[in-house]
């Protein structure tokens, strides 16, 4: 039922796109603008099911919406929300969240106040990573912004300072964001599904915990380029249940988790000039954590980077291309380090993903967009921190390379 | 033959005139903006939404037009991108709750009916678009630290054969004035080149007031025919 209503309304977006235009209204004598967004992809791999759908048969359930309302209060206070639903394979699976709900008092350009929920400003993508119609590809790229694992880093409650602060005519504008709060994952995001389809299947019931960073960019004299670094530091625990594998006579039993080290490094430029955009980074993400109740430990360390190019061949048709490198290794400790041996050589399928991407985006008018993307992806790095390849998906074991087709079409207002 | 001649004078006069139309700008703003003038990174800041008052305390709206040769001008001369590219831009602002969609209207008349009703709004419209109800502004290029003040101006001599043809048009100069007022070098720097030279000859004649430091300053000179 929910999902053919999903359907017909993007049916009607489709179908209704010329007309279509944010949404404005008075609340108390203030401005209120609505504004929505939603996306419907396919995805046909050559080999191996990926990003959790059936895509070696060829697979739609890659949908997402949202909506938002915002208001001014007065020329410096504003507040708002969105909500956001998707259904990915089987993540999301139509469960709506609150994707920022928030107030905001800018004081001066260069500080202002943000406090609820906020998106995170991780790069130059974390907080716009679900609005497919500002890029030109139908998936950024995977290695730094994986659709699967969305929920780890999107949002957190608490709160940002942040503001621009002009350097001069010669010195550029600098741009600051420093940010603290809690993150709590969705259990129906990645990181919850990799543990339920694991060897030794763990539920988690909540994922979380506190997360605070900062990002600095730098919009250079020089015109049209822009660098930038980002810095996440987390300490997140993990409740549910499991069947000890060591002991399964135990039955069902509460699990824990909690991490020592968890944080994101981040380095990012982008050049635009004209018609032409070219943007690269480099993101390492490394987690160390007790694990199985305090019985092992896990650690592991992944390293993605990117650079893509895109040009806007004429003003509805534009193309681009990326490469994106993903690589990982990972080491157990305890009873989990009896059975899993460490990764640590990335020159092995199961410990990389390295994607060559040709993508082509036409928009058929100022709402509505449709893309069309190939990806050759070599090797399917399946290791603890998921990339798209989960072992549950392919229960005859994965094969070295895949090529996919995504076609995605998407609607903003 | 002299007839034909005159016409084929002209047709050309009118054709430079119109394309000349078509490839310039100008910045509009509600009598309620103090300032007279904006330099170009204040104009940037403003349109990509990232300051909300001017240098002198001015606090200022952006509106936009949605699409055509003024709206792509303005975004690729002063924020240095695309028309489309401006769009993404506000929509990833947008979407993650840091700002409102700026007003973006069909028509430069619409624009500059919005501008004069709406306090502190600021706009921009063909040269050529009648601008009644607002002011325009000055933009200062980015050497500009100080402000200005003419102390004395010498209005252009409108060419006969231009104004009996009622050929209109604005002239944009790029003004060095040097520490003590007088303008020491003249730039054209856009607008209708039949008019360039008659209103460079007379800025040169302008004075401002003194500065500690040699000034550039972008200048808008219109040529329309009185009553």
């Amino acid at each position: 039922m929910r999902r053919s209503l999903i359907l017909l309304i993007i049916t009607w977006f489709c179908t209704h796109t010329r007309t279509l235009h944010a949404q404005e209204f008075k609340v108390l004598d203030r401005q209120v603008q609505v504004h929505g967004f939603a996306s419907q992809g396919f995805v046909y791999t050559s080999a191996n099911n990926w990003l959790t759908m059936q895509s070696a048969s060829g697979s739609a359930a890659f949908t997402d919406f949202g909506a938002n309302a915002s208001m001014e209060v007065t020329d410096r206070f504003r507040i708002g929300a969105q909500v956001y639903d998707r259904n990915l394979g089987n993540l999301g699976e139509w469960h709506p969240s609150l994707d920022w709900a928030y107030a905001d008092y800018r004081w001066k350009p260069w500080l202002g106040l943000r406090g609820g929920k906020v998106k995170t400003t991780i790069g130059l993508y974390n907080d716009t990573q679900d609005y497919e119609f500002l890029n030109t590809f139908a998936l950024l790229p995977q290695s730094v912004y994986p659709l699967d694992m969305r929920d780890t880093n999107v949002s957190h409650s608490g709160g940002d300072v942040y503001g621009d602060i002009p350097l001069g005519a010669r010195g550029g504008v600098l741009s600051y964001t420093v940010y603290g709060g809690a993150r709590s994952d969705s259990t129906y995001s990645g990181y919850p599904y990799s543990l339920r389809k694991s060897a030794a299947p763990i539920n988690l019931s909540s994922y979380g915990g506190t997360q605070y960073g900062a990002d600095l960019r730098w919009q250079t004299p020089y015109p049209g380029l822009l660098v930038g670094v980002s810095r996440v530091n987390q300490h997140d625990e993990g409740h549910g249940t499991f069947i000890p594998f060591w002991n399964p006579t135990e039955g069902t039993v509460p699990y824990w988790t909690r991490t020592n080290a968890s944080w994101i490094n981040q380095y990012y430029g982008q050049f635009s000039k004209k018609r032409l955009r070219i943007d690269s980074e480099y993101r390492r993400t490394y987690v160390d954590a007790l694990a199985m109740n305090g019985t092992s430990t896990a650690s592991f360390d992944v390293r993605g980077w990117y650079i893509s190019g895109s040009y806007r061949l004429m003003r509805r048709l534009s193309v681009g291309s990326y490469y994106s490198h993903y690589a990982m290794t990972s080491v157990y400790g305890g009873i989990l380090g009896q059975v899993f041996p460490p990764r640590s050589d990335t020159s092995l399928p199961q410990n990389h993903i390295y994607d060559k991407v040709v993508s082509a985006k036409i928009d058929l008018n100022r709402f509505w967009n449709v893309k069309v993307e190939g990806h050759f992806m070599d090797g399917y790095g399946d290791g603890p921190y998921p990339d798209g390849f989960y072992p549950g998906d392919n229960p005859k074991g994965f094969k070295p390379n895949t090529n996919a087709l995504v076609l995605r079409t998407g609607v903003s207002f | 033959m002299k007839t034909t001649l005159l016409m084929l004078i002209n047709g050309l006069l009118m054709l430079t005139a119109m394309n000349a139309f078509a490839s310039d700008i100008k910045i509009i703003a509600n009598t309620s903006v103090s300032s007279t003038t904006i330099s170009v990174s204040d104009l940037k800041s403003v349109f990509l939404l990232q300051k909300r008052t001017l240098r002198d305390g001015s606090p200022v709206v952006p509106v936009l037009t949605k699409s055509g040769p003024s709206q792509d001008l303005f975004v690729r001369q002063y924020l240095n991108r695309e028309t489309e590219e401006l769009q993404y831009y506000y929509q990833g602002l947008v979407f993650t709750g840091k700002t409102s969609m700026p007003k973006q209207l069909t028509s430069d008349a619409e624009v500059v009916e919005y501008v004069s009703k709406t306090k502190g709004a600021i706009g921009y419209v063909n040269s050529t678009s009648p601008t009644e109800g607002v002011k325009i502004l000055t933009v200062l290029s980015e050497e500009s630290k100080f402000q200005r003040t003419l102390l004395k101006r010498m209005e252009p001599e409108y060419p006969e054969a231009l104004k009996i043809r009622h050929i209109t048009g604005n002239v944009r100069l790029l003004l060095t004035i040097s520490p003590k007022g007088s303008v020491e070098n003249v730039e054209v720097v856009g607008g209708n080149p039949i008019f360039a030279e008659t209103a460079a000859k007379a800025a040169r004649l302008w004075v401002y007031s003194a500065a500690p430091s040699q000034t550039k300053l972008e200048v808008n000179i219109a040529f329309e025919p009185g009553p």
